[in-house]
């Protein structure tokens, strides 16, 4: 009875548990991989921010924006089942609260009027993304 | 010259209505993921549609009543009823799909939040599907989703690598399992070969007033239009190839999906790819909620159809707008519109048997076709198809747990 009461908390919370370290590191590696994706995507758009409309801009850095946002509240609501495990957590949740912060600062700035500095934007972006792909590489989902 | 014009403009409306939100969402999908690994699946997915669309409209224009008004007298009602539930659920699932992807369509041109699109476009919908001829309807949707030829010109202009597209063909470039891999294979054949289709080009026949005579203007639309619809699905693919994959970014949202147009040819090509997507997914609105309204009339014997009154044909259009409203307030759960496209098309996938089954067996009745039933070569490749979806409609599910949905 127990264990159908866990399995369906676990359902409803959406969020498979991590049964040791390993699988922690693989759900941080796909947590990374997930983020490097929105980010390397806002990136691009960016690069090419002159070609695009405001609304379609606005509207693809709040759709980037909520996907970052699920990604890192499904990856919270895993416990990490050691201290290594916690200490992954403190440096994924450091990068895609990063990645979360960047994007919703581009989003208030073409809420505004457009990007301040594009070229900039892209750089922080460029480097952002190798760095979650560096940590997926370590973390192989 | 008149009838010239006519196959033609039956053969661009045919192209234009050939795309809709599971061809968006699948081929932008797959192409961000597995490249042109899967380009053989629409391929496979535009032959089936072709050969059971073809027998369809035959059905059609010859015995002049859409297959499934015949599916409940040639099998019976407990069949009949089982095919009805089937596809009555999918297609009210793609309708909400095709909703939630037109007011996310307006979203990217306005900046508006797609919810508060969503009561707009059913509406609107709605009052097309009552005021407005069903020809007029067809034409001007199909046509105006022409305009997704953007992404066939945004592909060449693009300047990708043939030479590693060409391998991708061949060689799956994903690290992610064959069961995933299978999973989306699964998907692009429901989309390309999604059962409304089919409800729709046999209800729009008999709409049309199609007989014998106009055999060869469906086969044209049939065997030229939708050969060249599957080519707009592999372009998509093929844009998404070329710009997400290599920069290791997986699209899951319809802003995502029309970037490749914007790069290519800045605000003119995202206003026009915008205005395509648009046109594409209302046309497919359109056609769904009609093919709802179809299926149930069909089945009870009730007058069903654009070419009489309203007023004589009250249980269908009551149908029409039950289903709108019912596919409205579910994208307004806030539910996301891509996963309810992605799900409509596993669970289409999964029915696909039930769908075409019928067509085939009628299509072979001397009863109702006479001298036009099936010859040799549809009816062989009728059964190898009627095989290959029964696999499939066994695996689709399955799959669907077994990766997550593609996760």
């Amino acid at each position: 009875m127990r264990r159908v009461l866990v399995a369906l908390l676990l359902v409803a919370g959406c969020a498979s548990p991590a049964w040791n370290d390993a699988d922690y590191g693989k759900k941080a590696g796909a947590t990374a991989e997930a983020a490097a994706s929105s980010v390397a995507l806002v990136r691009l758009a960016v690069e090419s921010e002159a070609k695009l409309t405001r609304p379609y801009l606005q509207t693809l850095l709040t759709e980037t924006a909520t996907a970052l946002d699920s990604v890192d509240s499904q990856f919270g609501a895993v416990q990490p089942p050691s201290r290594r495990a916690a200490e992954v957590r403190a440096e994924i949740t450091e990068l895609t609260s990063e990645a979360a912060e960047q994007v919703q600062v581009l989003l208030n700035e073409v809420r505004l009027r457009e990007i301040r500095d594009p070229e900039r934007a892209a750089a922080d972006l460029g480097d952002l993304a190798d760095r979650l792909r560096a940590f997926a590489e370590e973390h192989p989902s | 010259m008149k009838r010239f014009f006519a196959v033609t403009l039956g053969i661009l409306t045919a192209i234009g209505g050939f795309v809709d939100i599971g061809d968006l969402v699948a081929n932008a999908l797959v192409g961000s993921r597995f490249g042109m690994s899967l380009a053989w699946v629409v391929v496979v997915g535009v032959v089936g549609i072709c050969l059971f669309a073809e027998m369809a409209g035959r059905v059609a224009a010859v015995s002049g009543r859409p297959v499934f008004d015949l599916v409940r007298e040639r099998l019976g009602p407990r069949a009949g009823l089982l095919n009805l539930a089937a596809s009555f659920g999918i297609n009210l699932l793609t309708l909400a799909a095709e909703i939630g992807g037109a007011a996310l369509a307006l979203e990217l041109a306005t900046g508006i939040d797609y919810l508060l699109w969503v009561p707009a476009v059913g509406l609107v919908a709605w009052l097309v599907m009552w005021r407005v001829r069903f020809e007029t309807m067809e034409r001007v949707f199909g046509l105006a989703g022409l305009a997704l030829v953007v992404f066939l010109v945004a592909f060449f202009a693009l300047g990708p690598d043939y030479g590693e597209l060409g391998h991708q063909l061949t060689h799956n470039p994903s690290d992610d399992g064959a069961a995933t891999y299978w999973f989306y294979a699964v998907a692009l054949l429901g989309a390309a070969m999604t059962p409304y289709e089919v409800f729709f080009f046999s209800s729009g026949g008999v709409e049309e007033r199609w007989t014998r005579r106009d055999l060869g203007v469906m086969r044209a639309n049939v065997f030229v239009g939708f050969p060249l619809g599957g080519l707009l699905s592999i372009a998509i693919a093929a844009c998404a190839a070329t710009v997400f994959l290599p920069r290791m970014i997986e699209v899951d949202t319809l802003g995502q999906m029309v970037l490749p147009a914007g790069l290519a040819f800045g605000q003119i090509g995202l206003a026009l790819v915008v205005f395509g997507v648009f046109a594409a997914t209302f046309g497919a609105t359109l056609e769904t909620a009609l093919s709802s309204g179809y299926s149930i009339s069909q089945y009870f014997g009730w007058q069903w159809g654009k070419y009489v009154r309203p007023r004589e044909a009250a249980r269908f259009h009551a149908t029409l707008l039950v289903s709108t409203i019912v596919a409205v307030a579910l994208i307004l759960t806030t539910i996301d519109p891509i996963k309810v496209t992605e799900y409509s098309l596993v669970f289409s996938a999964a029915a696909l048997p039930l769908t075409y089954l019928p067509v085939l067996m009628i299509a072979n009745d001397p009863d109702y076709m006479g001298d036009r039933v099936n010859g040799r070569f549809s009816n062989t490749l009728g059964t190898a198809y009627m095989i290959l979806l029964l696999v499939v409609a066994v695996a689709a599910v399955p799959l669907m747990l077994a990766t997550k949905a593609g996760q």
